[in-house]
């Protein structure tokens, strides 16, 4: 449940290329994820967490998200999900920025 | 990056699902059945007390709803049968609303006695339990938000590590810089008017070009106790390494011009990556609360049972 030293929890984009590259899939992740509240799938995540469309799931996905990190310990590669979650949450973060500012 | 679709990252975001409607539906009927029930029950009735009969279906009723609260969902999180994904939601959103259907049917078994005895202090963990639940769904909602506000500080637009570009600056400051400082020390001054060396000598171990000639004239009859221009410059960029003590040139920065900024962008990022740890800090300790708040209640709940045991059994003997 507790960690010592917990790690900082944003990755580089990437960083989180790789690990969107190294996912095999399984959606374990997702199966353990308490506030995935729509069935999305692991592929369809993965695709738009790099990709120049969010779509409305996805970004409810990421609004409800709230980092609890469930989603890292049963990832058979040892991938961090709630770093790919975060890059999502900024990359929406900026297009807010960007439509406010224009 | 981003043509269309949602944009931003809204501090307010609801999403009513299936499960959501569901339990709130179920709450609601259930909350109001047991308060029409208090409210007709308990000016009629000579025994609205919580060791009633009332009291009791209220006191089980609640206990059972607060029990599969905490059972639930923590069987559903460790489950490896049936897993799909969005259930651990459904489950996590009862787990809410069974909450707070157990603690209004406890509030309703106390009628009102809040003595300070064991039940009361029961039921005083149970209103903690379940604030701290309400809390924590704010927090869950909060800390995500103001962790992507300093991850976007701490990132570049491209994405990329905002200390690692700050450090590259930072590097070919310095780099330029002592070049240049190279540059002042050790290459002569075309422009120089006054440069004076005997022949033979050499300066800054360079041997004298005897084909050099002097360009001036030198005397003691020329010096002037007026300012120098080198005096008069001393502000312009040339002469910034000899700055006076005084000067704002004195401090280690001047002598990287850009490096300051660049200095205050790195601490700026630095903060916003401790504030980043700090919200993790709270997200993961709140549960640990939670938790620990859970477990207070459930011994507080033991010994109320243990003590309304003991004043129970006996009348039910006689």
């Amino acid at each position: 449940m507790l960690k010592p030293t917990p790690v900082l929890l944003h990755k580089t984009g990437p960083q989180v290329a790789q690990e969107l590259y190294a996912c095999i899939g399984c959606n374990e992740c997702l199966l353990a994820c308490p506030a995935l509240a729509e069935p999305i799938t692991i592929d369809v995540l993965n695709r738009e967490t790099v990709s120049s469309t969010i779509s409305a799931p996805v970004a409810r996905f990421a609004y409800a998200c709230y980092q609890c990190g469930a989603c890292v310990a049963p990832c058979p590669v040892g991938l961090h999900r709630d770093a790919m979650m975060m890059w999502l949450k900024v990359r929406l973060l900026r297009t807010g920025s960007e439509s406010g500012s224009a | 990056m981003h043509k269309n679709g949602p944009k931003g990252y809204p501090w307010l975001f609801f999403y009513a699902g299936r499960s959501w409607v569901a339990g709130l539906i179920v709450t609601l009927i259930v909350i109001v059945s047991a308060g029409v029930f208090y409210v007709w029950y308990s000016p009629f009735s000579n025994d609205a007390s919580p060791d009633s009969l009332a009291g009791y279906t209220y006191a089980i009723v609640g206990t059972l709803c607060l029990i599969l609260a905490a059972i639930l969902y923590s069987w559903r999180r460790r489950s490896r049968n049936k897993r799909i994904p969005g259930r651990l939601n459904a489950a996590l959103n009862w787990h809410i609303f069974l909450a707070i259907i157990g603690l209004a049917l406890l509030l309703m078994h106390s009628f009102g006695n809040l003595n300070p005895r064991t039940g009361t202090y029961a039921l005083y963990g149970m209103i903690a339990l379940t604030v701290s639940g309400f809390v924590g769904r704010m927090l869950d909602r909060l800390m995500p938000r103001l962790i992507a506000n300093e991850v976007d500080k701490a990132l570049t637009m491209q994405g990329k590590d905002r200390i690692e570009d700050i450090s590259q600056e930072i590097q070919a400051i310095v780099i330029h810089s002592t070049e240049k400082l190279q540059g002042f020390s050790a290459a002569p001054s075309r422009t120089s008017t006054s440069f004076v060396s005997l022949p033979g000598s050499t300066s800054n171990g360079i041997p004298f070009d005897s084909s050099r000639s002097l360009h001036t004239p030198w005397d003691l009859a020329y010096i002037s106790l007026e300012e120098t221009p080198q005096e008069l410059n001393r502000e312009a960029a040339q002469y910034r390494f000899i700055p006076d003590k005084k000067s704002a040139l004195a401090r280690p920065e001047a002598l990287m011009p850009g490096a300051e900024e660049q200095m205050s962008e790195l601490k700026k990022v630095q903060r916003a990556m401790q504030r980043e740890k700090f919200y993790r800090y709270i997200i993961r300790y709140w549960r640990v609360v939670h938790i620990s708040l859970a477990l207070l209640t459930v011994a507080l709940t033991i010994w109320h049972l243990v003590y309304a045991a003991q004043l129970l059994i006996p009348t039910f003997i006689h």
